[in-house]
């Protein structure tokens, strides 16, 4: 056997390894599997083919991966699709490591084409888009030399930079074809949304929702540049940065260390109404990413009325009920990765009121404060105050003396027992939870109802939607105010509200969820309502500008990218019907001999006298010589039969119908002619010559 | 000039439906076409809109690979530069030369088409430009004339899924001679008495330069003493030449043989004439149809394989000669 081109092995190895990457970025492959594929991976860019001589000890230990596999299948901790595509990974480990012979390299192509089809089964990733791609030049690379390389005699170099000319450009076209292909072919399914369940590799949830906050964490979160939270609003802002809070929940009992909630779960709803609807409205699309990791849904503030979820689950997307909870929190029924759901907040000046949902025992812990609490709290508050008892004015100087004297930092050291007297009186430094607390105990402390809320602050403009970040969570103050209801107040100073992460990362991580927000519009989500459209803007007329007078007419003119739509497609055809012409290239031909056939049979049906083998030319020569009256309908006919036939001048549309009407008026006329003539002066018979 | 009979509505029908290329699946191919019409089951089954691209992509491949292997296949130049000889049921060295006004071919087999050679020769990589030779060991089953009607031209390229044929037409014959064996039975006698210059005893000493003297054994032929140096040395000197004695055999094919019977003569003779021929002998050969004068030497015995594989084929074709590609 001679020895396989080493690149064409590598360029096969690879093409596994993207197969394999494209299902690894959905993130629910086991980390066995993962490690044992990247192993052999490894061994096999390095040439060691560990398998070559141990293939029954390798079929052995699928088998047991195998068995494995099931029971995990069996048992419920794993899907059929993960286990599948475990499996098929497996495979092509084992078969990059063994010979490279003929087989090895189907089986190891095969199994790649199958991890990537499992791959869009698992994850709704753009890495896999880049995955997908990478395996589809890869594989063909290997597969051409393969075929070049099969056809080289031996100690023959593989013409290898020959071999990528023709084949990219080929792959070009192919990536195109598949393009056009997924945006033209109608979607013929019910299911118009694609998997977007997969948390994606590195995508650990990090919001930090829980049931409680408590003092004294690092912080750590601010730091965290992950998307969360995707949100289209209508209407739309059309402001780069949002100076906007995102409120999950709030919380309204403090013992010192964690708040927490009084009241527990409520009523489960598709739809949950906090508060009675204003005019204004304003509406959220919303969709809670993998990263986010937590199932309470999240709103801009005031929260009106949030619901119609959808849960993307592994198995698939389906609705989910909403359930209220204390603090005026609303979550998921189901446990799922990502969430899509729809908001109404009041607008911003709008006068809140108490929320629909809060019972009297939530009302009385709005001035509750903890058993132990430090006495220098209330008598710094008072101090600040100055005697001032107006709820807003009173929180707006206590968030003023609190963003003036005090220092926001993410380092915290240790656990203090008392974390709220640490913060305003030891460290007098903190991150916005330290902040919220201290002006929502001061406010309670000097008779003033007031509430943590947490959530996210800000949020960044990208593709005509708002992204809001892990960093961006945040807590502040809901300070009640007589006749408003809950007014936002925040204490932590403006610079440190949003994301502390590094601006870089941040730029960067923008650019790939603007992608991957762009992946998920035109590729995951697309629909046929989405062809529909694109069909109908080809042809829907422009809009008039927003200086024209109201009074011009519109047009009636399809828009100028209609027409070149249909000329693009009149070229196809055209092309396409040029293509097919070659193959139809013996036509004339044909054409010619069919209507030599059509001349035969009207002078035999006409009895017109011919020798034994004469020819259609010698036929006509025989009249024209004798003077026959057919002679005259017989020339030009024969003359363009043998330019068709042999002259290369083909018949014209509608011209064999026009010589034959011919020679058939001329044969009548010879018919007619020789009925009145006398019996004995028949033509001349046939005659062998 | 004469209109062409009209063929049969079936001829006509299977020239009308006859595609430029015939395509045929390979393994890989079958497997590939398999998992695309899975994936798009599944496309279709589950909407996931990632099935849809990758079934975009599969399907993109496949009109790529004809697009593809269509490009190698045009603009071809195929003749035959044929074998040097070919003996039934044993390998023989063919070729063919190929060439192309532009662009690349890519992993070109070719094979003669419908005949009953078998083998092919592959190519690698066709430059633009120049002709490449193209070598295979093909094998042809009997002897006798083959009819050659086209070269077929086959490429897997790009991916190996499909294999995409073009068969140039291009008449031609290839005569096969009897199969190389070793003849059991002797030649028979040498022809006796005078036959031009053979019968004289003047050249029946051998031929070509002295090659040395040597002392005359019992039973030599006293013919081959050299008297003058036999008269010097005072005992007899045999003088011995380049080549031995010259002999003439006529070998006779006999009449009524058919089938197995007269391929075993066949190849029985022209074992028998390599070997007289081989050593130095003139050898004439005698047919039921024609004969060939007895001559010496690699010429004669192509002559002899020649007229050997004719027989039984003598109408096959009249012009066999001027057709020949061998």
């Amino acid at each position: 056997m001679k020895r396989p081109l080493r690149l064409r092995l590598v360029l096969r190895d690879l093409a596994a390894g993207s197969a394999f990457g494209a299902m690894a970025v959905s993130g629910q492959l086991p980390l066995w599997a993962l490690g044992l594929f990247l192993g052999a991976l490894v061994l096999a860019l390095c040439d060691v083919r560990l398998v070559a001589r141990h293939s029954r000890l390798s079929a052995l230990g699928l088998l047991v991966a195998a068995v494995l596999l099931g029971l995990q299948l069996t048992s419920g901790a794993m899907n059929a699709v993960v286990a599948a595509c475990s499996f098929a990974g497996l495979i092509a480990a084992q078969r990059m490591l063994s010979t490279p012979d003929a087989a090895a390299e189907g089986q190891t192509h095969l199994t790649g084409l199958l991890m990537v089809a499992g791959g869009a089964a698992l994850s709704g990733d753009m890495t896999y888009a880049l995955c997908l791609i990478a395996f589809g030049v890869l594989a063909s690379l290997s597969l051409a030399l393969g075929v070049v390389e099969a056809a080289v005699p031996d100690g023959e170099p593989v013409p290898v930079r020959a071999v990528m000319r023709p084949l990219s450009a080929g792959l070009a076209f192919a990536v195109a074809g598949a393009v056009a292909f997924f945006v033209l072919f109608p979607r013929l399914n019910w299911a118009m949304v694609g998997p977007r369940s997969a948390p994606g590799l590195g995508a650990v949830s990090s919001a930090g929702y829980s049931n409680t906050v408590r003092l004294g964490g690092a912080g750590t979160i601010k730091g965290n540049p992950r998307v969360v939270l995707r949100a289209t609003l209508t209407p739309d802002p059309e402001r780069d940065a949002l100076d906007a809070y995102w409120v999950g929940r709030t919380y309204d009992t403090f013992d010192g260390m964690e708040w927490a909630n009084v009241v527990g779960a409520k009523q489960t709803e598709r739809q949950i109404t906090l508060r009675p609807a204003s005019d204004t409205l304003l509406h959220q699309r919303i969709e809670l990413l993998p990263a986010y990791g937590a199932r309470t849904l999240i709103a801009l503030e005031m929260p009106s009325r949030l619901g119609n979820a959808m849960a993307h689950t592994p198995t698939g997307t389906r609705s989910s009920p909403v359930q209220l909870q204390g603090g005026g929190e609303v979550r998921f029924t189901i446990a799922a990765p990502s969430y899509t759901y729809e908001a109404y907040s009041l607008p911003p000046d709008a006068r809140t009121g108490m929320s629909a949902g809060l019972v009297q025992a939530e009302r009385d812990q709005l001035l509750a404060v903890p058993e132990h609490l430090d006495p220098r709290v209330a008598r710094l508050a008072a101090q600040v105050l100055q005697g001032e008892k107006e709820p807003l004015a009173a929180a707006r100087k206590l968030a003023a003396f609190l963003q003036r004297d005090y220092a926001y930092t993410l380092e915290q050291a240790g656990t203090p027992e008392d974390p709220l007297a640490d913060f305003l009186f030891v460290r007098k430094a903190g991150h916005c939870e330290h902040f919220a607390t201290a002006l929502t105990l001061m406010l309670r402390t000097q008779g003033i109802g007031a509430r943590l809320a947490t959530g996210f602050y800000g949020g960044t403009r990208v593709d005509g939607g708002y992204l809001v970040r892990a960093g961006d969570a945040h807590a502040w103050t809901h300070v009640l105010v007589p006749g408003r209801g809950f007014v936002t107040v925040d204490a932590t100073p403006p610079s440190n509200r949003t994301s502390q992460g590094s601006v870089l990362l941040e730029k960067l991580l923008a650019f790939y969820e603007a992608v991957e927000a762009r992946w998920r519009n035109s590729v995951v989500d697309y629909s046929f309502r989405d062809q529909f459209e694109l069909a109908s803007a080809l042809v829907r007329p422009p809009r008039r500008p927003a200086g024209s007078p109201a009074n011009e007419a519109p047009s009636r003119l399809p828009p100028p990218r209609a027409w070149v739509t249909a000329a693009v497609v009149a070229f196809v055809v055209w092309r396409a019907a040029r293509f097919a012409s070659r193959w139809t290239g013996r036509a004339p031909t044909l054409e010619a001999t069919r209507f030599l056939d059509r001349v035969d049979a009207l002078l035999q049906r006409a009895h017109v006298p011919r020798m034994e083998q004469e020819t259609l030319e010698d036929l006509t020569t025989r009249l024209a010589r004798d003077g026959h009256p057919l002679a005259l309908a017989m020339t030009p006919l024969t003359r363009r039969y043998l330019e068709a036939r042999f002259g290369g001048r083909a018949l014209r549309e509608g011209e064999a119908e026009h010589l034959l009407a011919t020679l058939r008026r001329a044969l009548d006329a010879e018919a007619a002619r020789r009925a009145v003539k006398p019996a004995g002066q028949a033509g001349p018979t046939a005659r062998a010559s | 000039m004469k209109a062409p009979a009209r063929p049969s509505f079936k001829a006509r029908l299977r020239a009308f439906l006859r595609p430029p290329r015939t395509l045929s699946v390979t393994k890989t191919g079958r497997t590939y076409l398999v998992v695309t019409f899975g994936v798009g089951l599944g496309a279709l089954n589950t909407g996931n809109n990632l099935l849809y691209l990758l079934l975009g992509l599969l399907l993109s491949m496949v009109v790529v690979s004809g697009v593809l292997s269509e490009r190698c296949l045009r603009d071809l130049t195929v003749r035959r530069v044929g074998a040097d000889a070919a003996f039934a049921r044993e390998p023989f060295a063919y070729r063919w030369a190929v060439s192309r006004k532009a662009g690349h071919g890519f992993a070109l087999t070719f094979s003669e088409d419908l005949s009953p050679l078998t083998g092919t020769g592959k190519l690698g990589h066709l430059h633009a430009g120049k002709e490449h030779i193209v070598r295979a060991d093909l094998a042809a089953p009997h002897r006798g004339p083959v009819s050659l009607s086209g070269v077929r031209v086959t490429t897997t390229w790009p991916l190996g899924l499909f294999a995409k044929t073009r068969v140039f037409s291009l008449e031609g014959m290839l005569l096969v001679y009897p199969r190389r064996g070793y003849a059991c039975k002797e030649p028979g006698p040498a022809e006796k008495g005078p036959r031009g210059e053979a019968g004289s005893p003047r050249h029946l000493d051998g031929t070509g330069d002295v090659a040395g003297l040597r002392e005359l054994a019992a039973n030599e032929d006293a013919r081959r003493i050299h008297w003058l140096k036999s008269a010097a040395a005072g005992r007899l000197l045999k003088v011995e030449r380049e080549r031995e004695e010259r002999r003439v055999w006529k070998l006779a094919l006999e009449t009524g043989l058919t089938g197995d019977a007269l391929e075993r003569r066949c190849e029985e003779v022209a074992a028998q004439a390599h070997q007289l021929l081989d050593a130095g002998h003139e050898v004439g050969l005698q047919l039921p149809e024609r004969t060939l004068r007895p001559a010496a030497g690699a010429s004669q015995e192509r002559r002899i394989l020649q007229a050997l594989a004719w027989v039984g084929f003598e109408d096959a074709d009249a012009g066999a000669d001027s057709r020949e590609a061998a």
